[in-house]
């Protein structure tokens, strides 16, 4: 590594820079004109439309899988009540009296208890 | 390049024009969302937000068996299905799928219905069941809809159908315990307010959305167990058809607790298919709701009058002569020969209405039914048995009966001895059932409940309490009163029990009035009784009637009582005595 000495030596103060400043400033050679800057607030306020948009859509798509669900769990219960509605007619005491297996039963015969 | 506009330049022109429009709309805007806000606010509401129902589910009832809570009344959701003529397509495959799945639910008139184009709602088919619209919507029909409906169901048929009433089109309950307790089982709608879209489906966008959940009607557990239901309606039903009657009523109560464990009356109907009743009165539960002279069941309540006011024992006696005068009236006894010197318990026995009228006299000053006898009389009968006033029990239509004050002109020595064996008065077969018990249980008298309880929404049976209202007799005087209807059962019917039970009871035979007269071809027979082993474990009462038919209680009810009776010693595992 090599370096070259300063031909004059001048001070820090007269430099006009000073530790952690930045010594280069850079100017764009692009030059972005009206028109440029307006379609560009143009985008962002169209990029904002759309993030406000998405943000609506998915409360909404929300809404109709919460619904969906909703009608999920309606439908289920109507068919536990349904169940529920043939079991009670088929355990009911009309059903069971007249049910072959109450049919082949005999009549129980007195019943005997014995005391301690 | 300088682009200043030059005054009066064609530029400057079109900016004016361009500014001069854009003031305009800035103007008509702010109208339109300034001033006239509050206008299209409320369109856009009407529009956007829709109120929705949310409807409440109806209460349901549970009967017990062997205490343990079943459902005896359900909801069960049936669809209509509907068609929109303009968009239904091959109608042939519509008619033939919904005759093929609906069969009688189906309209008769299916093709008539989906070839009228200018309407845009036909019904095709009622009252389906789930199973049904499932394999109808399977298809894939267009242009077919389906309306949810929610129906009452009544599993167990024509069982306890009067207790229970109905639920008639209008979603109003009728009759029975549906009517009593209507508002309690029929809860409160909820609200849906909300911001929909196209499709009515609630979003959760706006900010005055407003969800107010449905409260659903209460479930009631009933007292009624339905084996001991089922097995009085039998024996109710096999009663009227061994003696020819035409109605008949029982009632199965514990006297330890005032629940109604059975409740049963004939001709009966069933509930779902109440629209196709043709006699209205079948609706009426009598036990409740048709006063009825009772005849000599009320000999149990003089009796007990009588030892409790300390002018008669089981074992005092009087001279019996077949018949007492009461003022200008002569008052005689159905079983007549039992003459001479007896006692109040030869009187229970064999039903002799002079034994009552004389306690009736004892009542006042030995001779005479004063106005102290009636006044005794009536404070026991109204005041203490609570007969002629309604019991306050859960069922729809409950009569209160009239028992003549002895204040009123009506209310002299000879109704009041007619009252002594159950006639000039008019009472309801839960109220002498629900007195009656108070003599059996100790002296405790507790109001006549339907009402076992309630269950939550998670599903707990919690229990009602039940707790004697007022005292009627000392246990003293019920104990003896207990001992003398067994002695007056034993008397003539001790074959009829199972050994080592103690049952009794006491028969009732009474006249009927036809415009104003008693007629001696029209009887009702009534059986009112106990049994259990140490202590009364139910009181059954019975009655059975029927137009221009002399019926007996001691050959008619009593053994509809009898069938009861022993069936109820062995469905309650009641040990014998000894």
């Amino acid at each position: 590594m090599s370096y070259q000495r300063t031909a004059t030596y001048s001070s820090r103060r007269q430099q006009n820079w000073s530790r952690n400043q930045n010594t280069v400033a850079f100017i764009s050679s692009v030059k972005l004109g009206p028109v440029a800057h307006t379609v560009l607030v143009a985008l962002m306020i169209t990029v904002l439309g759309l993030i406000y948009l998405t943000q609506a859509t998915r409360a909404t798509s929300y809404d109709y899988a919460s619904q969906k669900i909703d009608s999920q769990i309606a439908d289920l219960n109507t068919k536990k009540s349904d169940l529920e509605v043939e079991n009670a007619r088929l355990t009911a005491l009309e059903t069971v009296k007249n049910s072959s297996v109450a049919r082949e039963m005999t009549a129980a015969t007195n019943t005997q208890y014995v005391h301690e | 390049m300088n682009l200043e506009l030059q005054k009066g330049s064609r530029s400057r022109i079109l900016a004016g024009l361009v500014l001069a429009v854009m003031a305009v709309f800035i103007v008509r805007l702010f109208y339109l969302q300034i001033i006239q806000h509050d206008y299209y606010v409320g369109l856009a509401d009407q529009e956007q937000i829709k109120r929705l129902t949310i409807p409440a589910k109806r209460g349901l009832i549970y009967a017990l068996d062997n205490n343990k809570p079943v459902q005896i009344v359900m909801n069960e959701t049936i669809y209509t299905v509907f068609a929109d003529p303009q968009t239904t397509e091959d109608n042939g495959k519509i008619i033939e799928t919904i005759r093929q799945v609906a069969g009688g639910n189906a309209q008769a008139n299916m093709e008539e219905r989906l070839s009228n184009k200018a309407s845009r709602y036909q019904v095709l088919a009622t009252r389906i069941t789930r199973t049904q619209a499932d394999k109808i919507k399977k298809e894939g029909l267009k242009g077919i809809g389906f309306q949810e409906l929610t129906q009452r169901v009544y599993p167990e048929g024509s069982l306890a159908a009067q207790t229970l009433g109905f639920v008639d089109f209008e979603g109003t309950g009728r009759y029975g315990i549906e009517g009593k307790l209507n508002t309690r089982l029929l809860g409160t709608d909820g609200l849906l307010q909300s911001v929909t879209d196209v499709s009515d489906v609630p979003l959760t966008i706006g900010n005055r959305n407003v969800n107010k959940p449905a409260v659903d009607g209460e479930n009631v557990v009933l007292s009624l167990d339905r084996n001991v239901q089922s097995h009085t309606e039998q024996a109710l039903a096999d009663g009227l058809k061994r003696t020819g009657a035409t109605n008949g009523s029982a009632i199965v109560m514990d006297p330890r607790t005032g629940r109604i464990m059975a409740m049963a009356n004939l001709p009966t109907f069933k509930p779902e298919e109440f629209n196709k009743v043709e006699d209205p009165a079948v609706f009426n539960n009598a036990t409740v709701s048709v006063p009825y002279e009772p005849g000599s069941d009320i000999k149990t309540l003089t009796v007990a009058t009588g030892i409790d006011k300390g002018v008669i024992t089981p074992s005092s006696t009087y001279v019996n002569t077949d018949y007492i005068k009461v003022d200008d009236r002569v008052i005689s006894n159905a079983s007549k020969g039992q003459t001479g010197t007896i006692t109040i318990q030869h009187a229970l026995n064999w039903s002799l209405n002079t034994g009552m009228v004389t306690i009736a006299q004892r009542l006042g000053d030995g001779t005479t039914i004063t106005k102290q006898a009636r006044d005794t009389m009536y404070d026991y009968f109204f005041n203490k048995f609570g007969l002629g006033q309604f019991t306050g029990i859960e069922l729809a239509g409950e009569a209160g009966g009239t028992i003549i004050s002895p204040d009123e002109q009506d209310g002299n020595a000879v109704r009041y001895s007619n009252m002594s064996f159950g006639q000039g008065m008019d009472v309801t077969m839960v109220q002498v059932a629900a007195a009656f018990s108070s003599l059996v249980n100790g002296g405790n008298y507790y109001k006549p409940t339907v009402l076992a309880g309630v269950i939550d929404k998670n599903g707990v049976y919690n229990q009602q309490a039940t707790k004697p209202v007022r005292t009627t007799v000392s246990k003293s005087t019920a104990d003896q009163l207990k001992e003398m209807t067994h002695i007056a059962r034993n008397t003539f019917y001790s074959s009829y029990d199972k050994p080592g039970y103690y049952v009794g009871g006491k028969t009732g035979t009474s006249e009927t009035l036809e415009n104003g007269h008693y007629v001696d071809n029209q009887t009702v027979g009534t059986y009112l009784g106990y049994g259990g082993a140490d202590e009364a474990a139910y009181v059954i009462m019975v009655q059975v009637s029927g137009k221009n038919m002399p019926l007996q209680g001691g050959r008619d009810a009593l053994p509809i009582f009898t069938d009861i009776s022993n069936w109820m010693i062995d469905y309650l595992k009641l040990q014998p005595k000894g």
